[in-house]
Parts: structure tokens; C-alpha cells; sequence
């Protein structure tokens, strides 16, 4: 089977590969950012330095609005009408019928998977607090002090479910990467080797994406002020 | 019951203070610890009530003053709970073998806490607002001041 994933080794078809643009910048950005924050979230957690914690996920919070508001305005490779697909088109692509530049089919079930966990994870945090109620979420006074004790357990646990889809994400990377393709360099360069018969990436506007992270950051401090008029 | 054992934890409290030099038996040492857990989780469990009330713009100041006053008495209390024997190696503690390491880091933490709550309460009893939300972030960073060096998560 593997030896008929579309990019595996290079004779696909004649034709030449030849390097143009399939991630744009904002994109980059958000998943680069993103690597770290989670890193930092996850040291900061396990060391217990929660105010820095509450922090890197409110930053989270504003990447992950801005990557949704992306996934409707921006570049073509970056909108999830492009790359959220059905089990035909996975099953397609595994059998080497996909010549499409961005997410793959079966690529984007991961992107898919990665951003819900995120989002969980993060939605959790808003209203979580800890054992002493030192540290808590911007929400977290929404809600009683027992569930926010259930909240805890849950976002411990959907940590897990997380770490184990970001180690199937790399796990693939380097799976795809001994047979050939690489999926790190574009995802740092922008661009990658592409079937020249697939459609170009459409950017987006620069400004669009200005104006998506500045409803992002808007809302996020909306949030981070305990969601006024409901929060107080 | 909840009175009796209190009595009969503090008399062994007591006790010990007074004659330092005899170690806690097991039984005595396992009463401290569980008056111990249970002090500092209701302190939490307060606290957790405390802060909702005071990011309300309106709280309600029977519930502050309560709160308030069970966190000034269990600090207090808190003088007793760490007698040498009580660490990790006795039972199930949230407790460091630093506080037994660093008596007099510990002990000054501690009494850091102690006045705290006490300022705080009297910004309460006093009543106005701006103040009172300004000793209860003084109070709450005595907390993890302790916490960060002294305490271990305990998951129970």
C-alpha cells in the first residue's frame, strides 16, 4: 500500500517536480508558534509556574481564533473547505488518486484531530483552577468550585489524548520522510516540490490576515477579562 | 466527633510542642497529618469561594467575612501541623522533607501567611473594597511563596 501514497518516491510521472508555494506565512507561523507554546505550556504546568501557564494558553487561544478566521478567509492551502474531506477522498488518496497541493486527505483528518485536541485542551483551561484556587482560569468563576475539580481531571486527561496525536503527527512526518518526502522543510521554507499539474496556492491578502488577528486578540482578551458582562 | 478529634489533635499538638524532644508516635503523627490534609483543603476550598466572590463587583460580605475569618484561624493552626516525623517518609503528604530541611525558611513563610490572613481580615472588617482585593493578592502570594518551595502535588 505505502508504495502507492501520491509523493512517495519520486516517478509518480514524468513530469518534473518543481518547488512553489503551498504554505503561506501566517500559517507557518501558527504551527511554529504553536510547537512552542505547547512545549512551554507543558513545561510550565509540570514545573508549576501556572501564571505562566494561564498565559501560554491564552496565547493559544488567540492563535488558535486566528488559524479558524484563517481557515475562512486566507490562502487557499489554509481555508478548511479545501482540505476537510470525506473517507472517499482519504481512500482515493491512498490509492494514489490525489494530485493536490496542501493537506492531503488523510493529512487533514490529523490537522483536523490536532486542532480539536487543542481546542478542548484550551476551552478546559479557561475554566480550570487549581487544587488551592490560586491560579485559575480567566472563567473559571463562572462555575463552582466542584466542577472546576471534574475540569481538572479533564484537561489532565485530554493532555494525554493530545501528546499521544502529536506523537502520531510526528510519527508520520518521519514515517513519509524515510520514503522520500519532506514535510518539515516546507512547513519552515513555504514551499515544496508539487505535482506541476495541481492548481497553484491562491494567497491570501496580507490584510485580511491583519484584520483576522485583530478580531483574534480582540477576542481573546475579551476572554482573558473573564468574558464581561457574564464573567462578573 | 469533628470537635472531639480537634481537641484530641491539638492536646497531642500541644504535647509535642512541649516536650520537643520525644518523637510522635505513628498514631500521633498520622492524627497530625490528617488534621493537617484536611486544614490546608478546606483553606483551598475557602479560598476557591473567596476568590469568586471578590471578582464579583458586587461581593457579598457575609460570605468574605466568614472566609476570612476560617483562613486567619487554620493558619494559625497551621503552627502545629508540621512537626519533625510528618514527612513523606510517615504517610501520604503533599508535605516536602524541605520543610524539615529548612526550619527556619519554612517557619518564616509560615508566619509570613499568619500575618497576612490577619491583615487581610482587618481590611474585611474595615470594609472598603479597594483594599480589601489589594491584602487578599498580598494574602494569596504568601500561599504560593510556601507552596512553591515546600509543597508537592499530591493527587488524592
Amino acid at each position: 500500500m505505502p508504495r502507492h501514497l501520491s509523493h512517495g518516491h519520486a516517478p509518480l510521472s514524468s513530469r518534473p517536480a518543481f518547488k512553489q508555494p503551498v504554505w503561506d506565512l501566517p500559517v507557518r507561523l501558527f504551527h511554529w508558534l504553536l510547537v512552542g507554546l505547547i512545549a512551554f505550556s507543558w513545561w510550565s504546568a509540570e514545573n508549576d509556574h501556572f501564571d505562566w501557564h494561564i498565559l501560554s494558553g491564552l496565547s493559544i487561544l488567540t492563535l488558535l481564533l486566528f488559524r479558524l478566521l484563517w481557515g475562512l478567509f486566507g490562502s487557499s492551502t489554509a481555508r478548511f473547505a479545501n482540505f476537510v474531506r470525506g473517507p472517499s477522498h482519504v481512500l482515493r488518496y491512498l490509492r494514489g488518486g490525489w494530485h493536490g497541493i496542501g493537506h492531503t486527505p488523510l493529512g487533514a483528518l490529523s490537522v483536523i484531530a490536532l486542532l480539536l485536541a487543542t481546542s478542548v485542551q484550551v476551552g478546559l483551561g479557561l475554566f480550570n483552577e487549581d487544587d488551592d484556587g490560586l491560579y485559575a482560569g480567566p472563567l473559571a468563576n463562572l462555575l463552582s468550585p466542584d466542577t472546576t475539580d471534574s475540569i481538572r481531571e479533564f484537561h489532565e486527561l485530554n493532555f494525554k489524548i493530545l501528546l499521544g496525536l502529536i506523537v502520531l503527527h510526528v510519527g508520520a512526518i518521519i514515517f513519509y520522510r524515510l520514503r522520500g518526502k519532506h514535510l518539515t522543510r516546507p512547513m519552515i521554507t513555504g514551499s515544496a516540490a508539487t505535482d506541476p499539474a495541481a492548481p497553484p496556492m491562491r494567497p491570501g491578502k496580507w490584510w485580511v490576515a491583519l484584520i483576522c488577528l485583530a478580531i483574534a486578540l480582540a477576542i481573546a482578551r475579551w476572554v482573558a477579562a473573564g468574558a464581561p458582562p457574564f464573567g462578573s | 466527633m469533628r470537635i472531639a478529634l480537634f481537641a484530641a489533635v491539638a492536646t497531642v499538638v500541644l504535647a509535642s510542642g512541649m516536650v520537643a524532644a520525644k518523637p510522635l508516635t505513628k498514631g500521633q503523627g498520622l492524627a497530625i497529618m490528617h488534621e493537617r490534609h484536611e486544614g490546608m483543603e478546606k483553606i483551598g476550598d475557602t479560598n476557591k469561594l473567596l476568590r469568586r466572590e471578590l471578582a464579583s463587583d458586587n461581593p457579598f460580605m457575609p460570605t468574605v467575612k466568614s472566609s476570612a475569618a476560617t483562613i486567619a484561624y487554620l493558619s494559625k493552626r497551621a503552627s502545629g501541623w508540621f512537626p519533625a516525623g510528618t514527612g513523606p517518609e510517615l504517610g501520604k503528604t503533599g508535605a516536602k522533607p524541605e520543610i524539615w530541611q529548612k526550619p527556619q525558611d519554612f517557619a518564616a513563610k509560615l508566619h509570613n501567611f499568619q500575618a497576612a490572613t490577619q491583615v487581610f481580615q482587618a481590611a474585611v472588617n474595615a470594609g472598603d473594597t479597594n483594599a480589601i482585593k489589594g491584602r487578599y493578592a498580598d494574602m494569596i502570594h504568601t500561599c504560593s511563596a510556601c507552596h512553591d518551595t515546600f509543597r508537592m502535588d499530591m493527587h488524592h
